[in-house]
């Protein structure tokens, strides 16, 4: 290379001084173009260093760019050419070589030639530039051979290694109490009954393997199993039922994609399964899942504002949400740093980052009818309402028109007529309506008045009330609070009117209108309603002279026709009562994503929307070899599936890899790789390499006893049913001094439970839980106003008497209980909860009113099972709460206060004590 | 591959540190390793930040999370005071003063926006209150703040402000946490996960909310974000305690006593099992530390023994009720910064629908009455405090901020009587110790529309109040989900020519 260097740089001193170029003159890289470069470039740009990630003397890697991720050079496209633009100091902030050093103009020319002729480079042209990594994560998973151990457990023998290499081995078993009480944790999240542990008790000392091989399959055979596995995959992808931001609105019916986890986990849903339903389950009939998809918070558009440029800068942000989501749980990835630049660490580059944005392109944050199979009974229940409806339609059909109320929209019905026109005069002083459509008999869903359908929009007043309120927002296909107004004074005579002219003659036969269809469908529990006015309209057609004439009207239809036919009437009501029963019953609007057109990505430059350069193919990332085949032309679903199924394919290094590690994680409370949402560069090295692969590829295909593929429940009873598992938790100074952190598991690694666990056992311990699984949310708040914070109004009633999985969950929001323990914010991915220890948990437990009024319950409960025996009593708290009897001192000292004072006091100090809170 | 050796330098620095502590027979060994190693980073060997330089991993223990800690470097400041203003304060209309606007009042010349946050705009307006020159350096300040208006010699204003975002909450997140997006800790969180508190008894971190209610960006404004529960913002304000501070009113003070008894008894028994565990023991300090704010956070809240004059000073009567409010709020913030809390974060202003008319200072309608209702608020009580804080001594260590999320333009919204948000321009001040006094630094142009002179970033500003707190924000990070995060993010310069 040096001697290269020499070579060109005295040829090229030569040369420049006599040559300036003029277009079109041949350019020879040795002569004119390597000294160039060679004097100002390659110091910083070359072999040693690569400022910026940039690199000059490798042209695939001018063509690749920087960490910019902008190509330097564009062959044939000086524009194009990244380089071009620095070199001439067009953006002060990024100018090559800085400020004084800016290149003279000839040698500017001889660059810019250079590239226009094609950037030629003698013996480099065809020269590829891979993207590698020898980062192990990036690495095929090989399964390990598992080591020759005295233990027949793989798991451990792995382990064991380890241990032995230290000079360490497994502690000894837990006991029977301690082991039925960390693995209901940890399977179920909810601490076991008192008689389920005596009954343990009894079978171990029969035989303890048996008994403990029957307490796992009990536990995964819960369904409180699914509950406990949800809410940590809940976690990592941070999703919560607001949209977080100003004003933090509801998200309605976003619990069914909540319900759909816990399910998955409960039927041991295939992982590859689960991931292709929550990406693509729109074409796969399990439509709530893609919930996953717009996990993440969001700001809605109206708190936006109106600026152009901040509503593209929104969209952006959305778009990141969704692409942190899957890279952070599903790749390891921390995708976010491409965004603006190639990753610094990992092997992950702009283009990578707008190549995903491709692939979910037509996702927006709001709600839709959620895709169900044909089996799904609220798709065959919808099914039947649907036909009891138009048997109804059917006869009003036969007496003219008539107005449906479906809440988010009114609709008018009407006999068909074909028109190139219509016209809508409102005879009410204030209209307000984000949405107008119009429908017709030949395709039911085609509306016939959007401006994609090429319907032209005239009307009055056409920009709105103070001009803010524009009328192309009637066909512009978005709902909400982005709305066109007609506002008139009492005394005017002025009446807003709308027309349309349709690109050629339609039959029409229903006309639509909504208020603001995205609150009703998208939002809930605010105190003031989506308000859905009615509004009294007469629509014309024109005759064959073009003369308007009336043709139907709210007056007409909801009077006269009413009039004229009384049995109109008992129609009417049967469909009004179908619409309730089909919002109840039905599939409903929820707020699991609304899929649009999906378009072209382009790679954002620095990340700005105001500064779209190249077009980003979908794709996955190149080092994970993530070519789809797809183009920009693709439709938006099938971009989604044939990614989901490229990212749950065995082949991919990662996938297998960081769900083995987090069902790790939440068994021995941390992962064999600390960073469980970063396997990158700059995450943490497995402390068991050889243990990780092993499972990843078990996870995929299992060998050590027969089981499905991708089962997570068979792994997870891999894990619990190894030795590692099952061993005390006691300290051994041994062991504490030569691995404090315990990641190498010479004893069960104690740690406080979460928020969860802690108001579930409570609502057990006292016979208050209500165990039903699934459905709506509890609530603890209030209805608020649009921009009001929420308020807590009610957090330990009967109503909130449910595991707290189905708590609301609330961006940013304190639930003034439980926010204290680490419970998430839910705003940024949360791979895992940091468990700390601060004075406002203390005061959270010892003084809420859940802890009051349940320490009561409890001490009743215990009354009510001991009768007057003070002594009784206390023994059935110390076996309702810790599963266990007192010893002598500990019930002399507790009798003592329940008879000076009152035995839920002694309930109190049980649950604030450290056995209550730890995981043993 | 053996343990150690996946461990990076300051991973095996600590292990041997836990060794060496744990064979001195200290309640370190079982330290609460989850939140340590994160902290401390099991991480590859090149643990870095995105500017190349090495973190300073703050030392926490998980016993004692809230032990003092030193600053990266020595500066006066031992603790800050953010007075935080909602809504975005009219700079224009305050200390920013633009002769221009009122030469081309009810004009509108060209270069300036036809639409901005809220729609289409409107003309020039010059400023709603007379400008004239406040002590002895004759700085130029409206009549809207009379009061904070004198103390002007004490203040370095920082004229040429700009931020990412013309909306509220995600304005509100940038100031408070160096974020537009949410989930990320607070300033007052990452001072006290650097610094700890010097009071034991009281909070680390205290956020004052309005009288109103909590700002847009509610919790976000006082999180902690990923950082550990233990450095979130403690909500407390004059009228209302923390949560469930107090003793249920069901109990006699000796019951409950009793039950704390208890409750110790039973702790140490369980640790007699689980001998030198650090997480039973942070566990039980936490309980004691309850137990002491059950007193201190009473008697610091308590203003019984404030002298009339204080009270008279603050404005506590004679105003509005909310000013009332304010005014005690503030007397509070002094008490706390006296007994040592390291953060203390004061709220002027609410969310919308906070209260009854004027929730903070977003002014889109009617300027003219809506920022005066605002200003009556905060202008005495504010103005008293420091003034207060200074003939206590208390500017000798605390830093003050005084903030707002942007500025407010300098025309009208169209038709209307208010002003738009302006994200390109806007004035903050500091004052208190490290800080140069009567100082003004950056520029925004003649009409107060965009920042010309020593345009000032957010992430600048966050950059330099850490500075003020002896923290390097390159070096202030902490390790979450890839990345060493930083107050912020991968941007900001010290602004030093505002320190002393």
């Amino acid at each position: 290379m040096v001697q290269f260097s020499w070579k060109v740089l005295i040829i090229g001193c030569v040369v420049s001084v006599v040559w300036s170029p003029a277009q079109g003159e041949d350019i020879d890289f040795e002569r004119d173009i390597a000294p160039i470069l060679e004097e100002n470039c390659w110091y910083c740009h070359g072999a040693d260093e690569q400022e910026s990630g940039l690199r000059l003397d490798f042209r695939p890697r001018l063509l690749r760019g920087g960490d910019s991720g902008q190509p330097a050079v564009v062959p044939g496209e000086p524009d194009k050419s990244y380089l071009v633009e620095v070199i001439n100091h067009v953006d002060p902030d990024m100018a090559m070589p800085p400020e004084q050093d800016k290149l003279p103009p000839e040698h500017i020319a001889l660059l810019t030639e250079w590239i226009r002729q094609g950037a030629e480079w003698p013996g480099q042209m065809d020269a590829v530039d891979e993207i590698t990594s020898d980062h192990w994560a990036f690495q095929p998973v090989d399964r390990p051979k598992v080591p020759q151990s005295a233990v027949s457990h793989p798991v451990d023998a792995f382990l064991q290694q380890q241990l032995n290499a230290r000079g360490l081995t497994f502690s000894e078993t837990a006991d029977a109490r301690t082991l039925i009480r960390r693995a209901s944790i940890v399977l179920t999240g909810l601490a076991p009954t008192p008689a389920q542990t005596d009954a343990f008790v009894t079978a171990s000392e029969q035989d303890a393997d048996a008994a403990y091989s029957e307490l796992v399959e009990r536990l995964l055979a819960s369904p409180h199993f699914g509950e406990r596995w949800a809410q940590h995959w809940l976690d990592v992808i941070r999703w919560a039922e607001t949209n977080g931001s100003e004003a933090n609105l509801y998200r309605k019916n976003a619990w069914i994609y909540r319900d759909y986890v816990v399910r998955a986990f409960n039927e041991d849903k295939p992982y590859d399964r689960f991931l292709q339903e929550q990406i693509a389950g729109d074409s796969l009939g399990s439509g709530e899942a893609t919930g996953f998809l717009v996990a993440g918070p969001h700001v809605p558009a109206a708190t936006v504002g109106r600026e152009p440029s901040a509503i593209r800068q929104a969209r952006a942000d959305r778009m990141d949400e969704v692409i942190q989501t899957v890279g952070a749980s599903v790749m390891g990835l921390t995708m976010g740093c491409a965004r603006c630049h190639n990753h610094k660490f990992d092997p992950v580059t702009i283009q990578d980052y707008y190549a995903m944005t491709g692939v979910f392109d037509d996702v927006e944050f709001g709600s839709r009818f959620p895709e169900f199979s044909k089996e799904h009974p609220r798709r065959q229940r919808g099914d039947a309402i649907w036909a009891e409806i138009a048997s109804h339609r059917q006869q009003l059909k036969q007496m003219g028109g008539w107005e449906e109320n479906w809440g988010a929209y009114r609709e008018l019905h009407f006999a068909p007529v074909t028109t190139t026109a219509v016209r809508i005069r409102f005879k009410m002083p204030n209209v307000g309506l984000d949405e107008l459509e119009i429908f017709g008999p030949a395709d039911r869903r085609q509306n016939l008045a959007a401006a994609d359908f090429g319907t032209q929009l005239t009307g009055f007043p056409e920009l709105g009330v103070d001009g803010r309120f524009p009328i192309e927002r009637l066909q512009d296909g978005e709902f909400g609070t982005m709305t066109w107004r007609a506002q008139f004074g009492k005394e005017s005579k002025d009446r807003a009117w709308v027309e349309l002219t349709f690109p050629s003659a339609v039959s029409i036969d229903r006309l639509r209108m909504s208020s603001n269809r995205e609150y009703f469908y998208d939002t809930d529990y605010l105190s003031k309603k989506p308000f859905l006015p009615r509004y009294e309209f007469d629509m014309d057609v024109p005759d064959d002279d073009g003369e308007w004439k009336p043709w139907v009207g709210t007056w007409y239809v909801n009077r006269k026709l009413a009039e004229k036919h009384a049995d109109r009437k008992t129609h009417l009501q049967a469909i009004a009562a179908a619409i309730a029963a089909l919002s109840e019953e039905g599939p409903r609007r929820s707020f699991v994503g609304r899929f649009g057109k999906a378009g072209m990505a382009r790679v954002l430059h620095r990340g700005s929307p105001e500064n779209p350069r190249d077009e980003a193919v979908p794709a996955g990332p190149a080092i994970l070899e993530g070519e789809l085949g797809l183009t920009s032309q693709t439709s938006g679903a099938r971009r989604r599936l044939q990614f989901a199924r490229w990212i749950s394919s065995a082949d991919n290094p990662l996938t297998a890899r960081v769900m083995a590690n987090r069902l790790w994680h939440h068994v021995f409370g941390q992962g064999l790789v600390t960073t469980t949402s970063d396997f990158g560069k700059a995450g943490a090295l497995p402390t068991h390499p050889q243990l990780l692969d092993w499972l990843a590829a078990e996870l995929i295909t299992p060998t050590f006893r027969a089981g499905d593929a991708w089962s997570m429940k068979d792994t997870i009873r891999l894990l619990v049913m190894s030795r590692a598992f099952r061993q005390s938790s006691a300290p051994v100074e041994r062991g504490l001094v030569a691995d404090a952190s315990s990641a190498l598991l010479w004893r069960f690694p104690p740690k406080r439970v979460e928020a969860e666990v802690i108001r579930d056992s409570i609502l057990q311990a006292s016979g208050c839980l209500d165990t039903t699984i699934g459905g709506r949310s509890y609530r603890i708040h209030n209805e608020k106003k649009t921009y009001a914070q929420w308020q807590v109004v009610d957090n330990f009633g009967p109503s909130t008497w449910r595991r707290m999985l189905y708590q609301e969950r609330m961006r940013r929001v304190d639930d003034r209980m439980f926010t204290a323990f680490d419970f998430p914010d839910c705003g940024q991915v949360r791979a895992r909860r940091p468990v700390s220890t601060t004075p406002l948990q203390a005061l959270n437990l010892m003084n809420s009113d859940f802890v009051m009024d349940q320490s009561g319950r409890i001490a009743q409960r215990a009354r009510q099972a001991a009768g007057d025996d003070p002594s009784a009593a206390v023994d059935e708290c110390f076996r309702i709460l810790l599963c266990r009897l007192p010893d002598e001192s500990e019930r002399t000292q507790c009798v003592e206060l329940a008879q000076t004072f009152d035995l839920s006091l002694v309930c109190r100090a049980l649950i604030n004590s450290n056995e209550f809170a730890f995981l043993p | 591959m053996s343990h150690s050796e996946s461990l990076s330098a300051i991973g095996r620095r600590l292990l041997d540190r836990r060794r060496f502590l744990g064979t001195a027979g200290l309640s370190t060994t079982g330290l609460a390793l989850a939140s340590l190693l994160q902290a401390d980073g099991l991480l590859a060997d090149d643990a870095r930040t995105v500017g190349g330089k090495a973190p300073i991993r703050p030392d926490v223990n998980p016993d004692r999370p809230y032990a003092p800690r030193n600053p990266h470097f020595e500066m006066p400041a031992r603790q800050v005071l953010v007075i935080y203003c909602p809504g975005a304060v009219s700079h224009v209309d305050t200390f920013d003063h633009k002769p221009e606007l009122t030469r081309l009042h009810g004009k509108k010349p060209p270069g300036l926006p036809a639409v901005t946050f809220e729609g289409p705009s409107g003309n020039i307006a010059k400023p709603f209150w007379e400008f004239r020159p406040q002590g002895e350096s004759g700085k130029m300040v409206s009549d809207l703040l009379p009061h904070l208006g004198q103390q002007v010699d004490d203040f370095c204003f920082l004229h040429a402000l700009t931020t990412d975002t013309s909306a509220h909450p995600q304005g509100e997140n940038f100031m408070n946490t160096g974020f537009t997006m949410e989930g990320f800790p607070s300033f007052g969180a990452w001072v006290t996960y650097a610094l700890g508190t010097e009071n034991q008894e009281l909070p680390a971190f205290v956020a004052i909310n309005d009288p109103r209610g909590l700002a847009r960006s509610g919790k976000n404004n006082f999180g902690n974000g990923f950082l550990p529960a233990a450095f979130q913002g403690t909500d407390f304000n004059a009228k209302n305690p923390p949560n469930n501070l107090n003793r249920p009113g069901s109990l006699t003070s000796a019951a409950d006593r009793r039950t704390v008894e208890l409750l110790q008894r039973l702790n140490a028994r369980h640790l007699e099992r689980f001998p030198g565990d650090a997480d039973l023991a942070g566990r039980i300090a936490s309980y004691e530390l309850a137990g002491k704010m059950q007193t201190s956070v009473p008697d610091v809240m308590d203003l019984a023994g404030e002298s009339k004059s204080t009270l008279e000073a603050y404005g506590v009567e004679g105003g509005s009720e909310l000013r009332g409010s304010y005014a005690r709020n503030c007397i509070l913030a002094r008490r706390l910064l006296e007994k040592g809390v390291r953060v203390v974060q004061l709220f002027n202003g609410s969310d919308p629908a906070g209260g009854n008319g004027i929730t903070n200072w977003d002014s889109h309608a009617n300027i003219a009455k809506t920022h005066a209702m605002q200003a009556e608020i905060m202008d005495q009580p504010t103005a008293a405090l420091l003034a207060d804080m200074k003939e206590r001594g208390l500017m000798d260590n605390t830093l003050v901020v005084w903030a707002t999320e942007f500025g407010r333009m300098p025309f009208l919204q169209a038709n209307g009587t208010g002003r738009d948000h302006n994200p390109g321009a806007f004035t903050c001040f500091l004052t208190g110790a490290g800080v140069k006094r009567a100082f003004s630094y950056g520029e925004s142009d003649e009409f107060g529309f965009k920042s010309v002179v020593d345009k000032t970033t957010v992430y600048d500003f966050n950059a330099t109040i850490l500075h003020l707190m002896g923290l390097d924000h390159e070096r202030l990070t902490y390790y979450h989900n890839g990345l060493e995060r930083r107050l912020t993010n991968v941007h900001g310069h010290v602004v030093h020519d505002v320190l002393a």
